[in-house]
């Protein structure tokens, strides 16, 4: 039974990687990212192992935590396309009891499993400070690896039915791509606090110690104890890892065989406010309704939430820099370069409106055969993407100029975010015609498969940088000049709007004529699986 | 009958031609309905059934060949071709995120159609269909049922000449079949035509009076219910024109335990 689940999983991890050479691409930058982390991991503990043997101690004990951590929150993450679901197995004559052991090793097998077991197997090189506690080092990395796979299960499984509600799974999947968007920023932080803090040792010491008597590190704690010389600590460290990965084995048993015998079904949200806002502020025509929808769209599909969370998000993350960076240098303090971010922020509308088709997927189908016009296609998302876009803009820059104490500043702020927004949209509007790229399909789990635009998306951003550079100078350039003589913003601000409004135009009008040639094409692209 | 043999036919396929790869999906196929009829179009699995209608309905360029709607070509003119039709597709995701009502002013509104008009043909269609109930609820949620009437109400919203339909009583419940067949009938007794694929033979022989019959991409028979069936059931002339799979008693004989 076990090799049987084990081939299982690894099968069709073949198969998908088959049929999908892109995630092959996804799969090969995510493993040379792990192997870098290990390598940091490595080196970071050789160098540690010889300069300052105690705090190598520390760091294990807190690594392992993190590790463990990372598997029993990332499990919710992967959750959603788990290939050994039990309910695939809920019509088979086999027992929750048979099933566990071949499902924990399948799951330790996987490519986070030996990632892991490798990152394990790695911090010997911190333990070997002591002859024991190498030996002991060995004897915990298949603890260790239980109480990770283990908590993994017990976790997702216990928030299974929490997790089977459409609602819930769309909250959980837009946080998630939030905190890997954001991941970058907040260790910046944190690496920055630490260094604020100065001397930590002592209070990470303090910390590992007290992980080291809960079942999140306990295990760690075992080999810790007899550097310190506590071979008593050690035994009761003991005690608590193995009562965990008992505790751990019989719980997820018990959720296994539940779920044997009443499978989750995944159910919905129930019913949703229409919004008749929406309808009656839009017109009634097809660009009217193509609008309405992409709002909706924008507030109700995960995929796309996410990229209006990131318009909110980017401009925080990328004042935090400045902030950051004007720590370090006080000269430069609070610039009035900080007017200029909502324009960055700006540019993100040209992906979004390039992948517009591309999350519809084959849905797109009722725009063709509705025999829609093309232009109204593409005015309808500018559209909608325009109520949504252009009062948060206005937020930004007017915010951006208070934080900035510039307030002379705002014309060329606003001048440089419409504009350079604008003309992105609209350059969007029309590469997206002829190169959608590919979204990860409606129903897909946009962490378990590989979920890049592919290369499409790379070329349509190769093609619209250069023409949103182009039309976009003039009303940047003024909006820089306007640093040192204020009235040019008001420049900038006019021509942000006039070469906006015409890229916006042309976008949608050439875009359109686009759509009109090659509409089953592009139904044949958004909606190809590879 | 005369009257409806001179008029141009609704939808005339000429030629249709698609290759996917290796394999030759749709070869020459020419097929006409005439005005005033339901014709149902059979096939095994894999027979070009949904690729046709595919390229019918402008979602699928032909290799070669056209389809005529009324005499609108799709392929040179496909908007007012499109405006004829009403489409109900297979195994083709909706705008899901969208609840029942909405989706159907959605393409109500797409159609071109007055507000006023999308409003009071989505109540009553939502109300026909045993919808009403679900019309604040996201698609997403619907069941395979539900689907297919959310779908055929897509398609019927715009009061279309021709209905284009690919298996529309699948997964759908007794109750809705029967309500299906009503509007149908009387779709079609009010003038309109009906294509409809399915593998169901007592729903095309109850329900429609003209019969293709596809495989392999080509057309195997086409005319009346009564010139198709040729006298036998329409179970078994299909049978003996696609090729039955006789299985030998050895095969599975495991299966007979008792």
């Amino acid at each position: 039974m076990v090799a049987l689940l084990v081939s299982l999983r690894w099968r069709q991890l073949g198969h998908q990687l088959a049929r999908n050479p892109w995630m092959i691409v996804t799969l090969i930058i995510t493993g040379l990212m792990a192997l870098g982390f290990l390598a940091v991991l490595a080196a970071g503990l050789l160098a540690m192992r010889f300069a300052a043997p105690e705090t190598a101690v520390t760091v294990l004990v807190l690594t392992g935590a993190l590790i463990t951590a990372g598997w029993w929150i990332g499990s919710l993450l992967v959750s959603a396309d788990d290939t050994l679901a039990a309910e695939r197995f809920s019509l088979l004559p086999v027992t929750a009891r048979q099933l566990l052991p071949g499902m924990v090793i399948a799951g330790a097998t996987t490519i986070g499993g030996l990632g892991t077991t490798l990152a394990l197997a790695l911090m010997l090189l911190g333990w070997s400070v002591n002859g024991l506690a190498l030996v002991v080092g060995v004897l915990i990395i298949p603890l260790a690896l239980a109480i990770c796979v283990l908590g993994a299960r017990v976790i997702s499984g216990l928030l299974a039915r929490w997790l089977a509600r459409r609602r819930s799974r769309d909250l959980v999947m837009t946080i998630g791509v939030l905190l890997a968007a954001s991941s970058g920023l907040l260790i910046n932080l944190v690496l920055a606090a630490v260094r604020e803090m100065g001397d930590v040792g002592p209070a990470f010491a303090g910390a590992a110690d007290v992980l080291g008597w809960t079942p999140l590190a306990a295990a760690f704690g075992v080999p810790a104890s007899i550097v310190a010389g506590d071979i008593g600590a050690a035994g009761v460290r003991l005690l608590i890892a193995l009562a965990t990965v008992a505790v751990l084995w019989f719980a997820s048993q018990a959720l296994l065989a539940a779920r044997l015998v009443a499978p989750i079904q995944s159910g919905g949200g129930g019913r949703v406010r229409s919004g008749g806002i929406i309808d009656r502020m839009l017109p009634a025509t097809p660009i009217g309704a193509i609008a309405a929808r992409s709002l909706r769209y924008f507030r109700r599909d995960p995929r796309q939430v996410v990229n209006v969370v990131m318009m909110l998000f980017l401009p925080a993350i990328l004042i935090g820099v400045v902030f950051m960076n004007g720590l370090q240098e006080d000269s430069i303090g609070f610039g009035p370069v900080v007017t200029l971010v909502p324009a960055i922020d700006a540019l993100l509308a040209g992906t979004i409106m390039q992948m517009a088709l591309a999350y519809d997927n084959d849905a797109l189908a009722l725009h063709i055969h509705t025999g829609v016009r093309g232009t109204a296609d593409r005015l309808g998302r500018l559209l909608g993407f325009g109520v949504i876009a252009v009062p948060l803009l206005l937020v930004l820059c007017v915010a951006s100029c208070v934080l900035a104490g510039r307030p002379d500043l705002l014309p060329g702020s606003l001048g440089a975010a419409l504009g350079l927004g604008a003309i992105s949209a609209g350059a969007g509007a029309w590469v997206g015609s002829f190169l959608p790229g590919r979204a990860p399909a409606p129903e897909a789990n946009p962490f378990g498969r590989g979920s890049s635009g592919g290369v499409q998306s790379l070329i349509a951003m190769a093609v619209m940088s250069p023409i949103t550079l182009i039309l976009g100078a003039p009303a940047l350039g003024f909006a820089i000049a306007a640093f040192w003589t204020p009235a040019l913003g008001w420049v900038s601000l006019a021509c942000g709007l006039v070469i906006g409004a015409a890229a916006v135009w042309g976008g949608a009008e050439l875009g359109g004529r686009v759509l009109d040639r090659r509409w089953p094409q592009v139904l044949a692209e958004v909606s190809s699986e590879a | 009958m005369t009257d409806q043999t001179a008029a141009p036919p609704v939808l005339a396929l000429r030629g249709l031609r698609k290759q996917f790869g290796p394999k030759l999906a749709v070869d020459d196929l020419s097929l006409d309905v005439p005005a005033g009829t339901m014709l149902g179009l059979l096939g095994p699995n894999g027979a070009g059934k949904t690729t046709t209608l595919s390229m019918t309905t402008g979602l699928l360029r032909p290799d070669a060949g056209t389809a005529w709607i009324l005499g609108v070509d799709v392929w040179q003119n496909p908007a007012a071709a499109k405006a004829l039709m009403g489409v109900l597709p297979d195994g083709i995701r909706m705008l899901d995120r969208l609840t029942g009502a909405e989706l159907l002013r959605y393409t109500g509104l797409l159609r071109g159609m007055t507000e006023a008009d999308v409003v009071s043909r989505t109540g009553e269609l939502l109300e026909a269909l045993g919808l009403a109930d679900a019309a604040g609820t996201l698609v997403v949620d619907y069941s395979a049922g539900m689907r297919k009437k959310i779908g055929l109400a897509c398609a019927l919203i715009h009061a279309p000449r021709l209905l284009i339909l690919d298996e529309p009583l699948e997964a759908v419940d007794p109750v809705s079949g029967e309500t299906i067949r009503q509007i149908l009938r009387a779709f079609v007794k009010g003038g309109g035509t009906v294509v409809l694929s399915s593998h169901v033979m007592e729903l095309v022989e109850s329900m429609c009076d003209r019969v293709a019959i596809v495989a392999e991409g080509r057309l195997l028979a086409n005319g009346t219910l009564d010139e198709v069936r040729a006298g036998m059931s329409l179970q078994q002339r299909f049978l003996s024109l696609v090729g039955a799979h006789d299985l030998g008693t050895e095969t599975l004989a495991w299966l007979r335990s008792s």
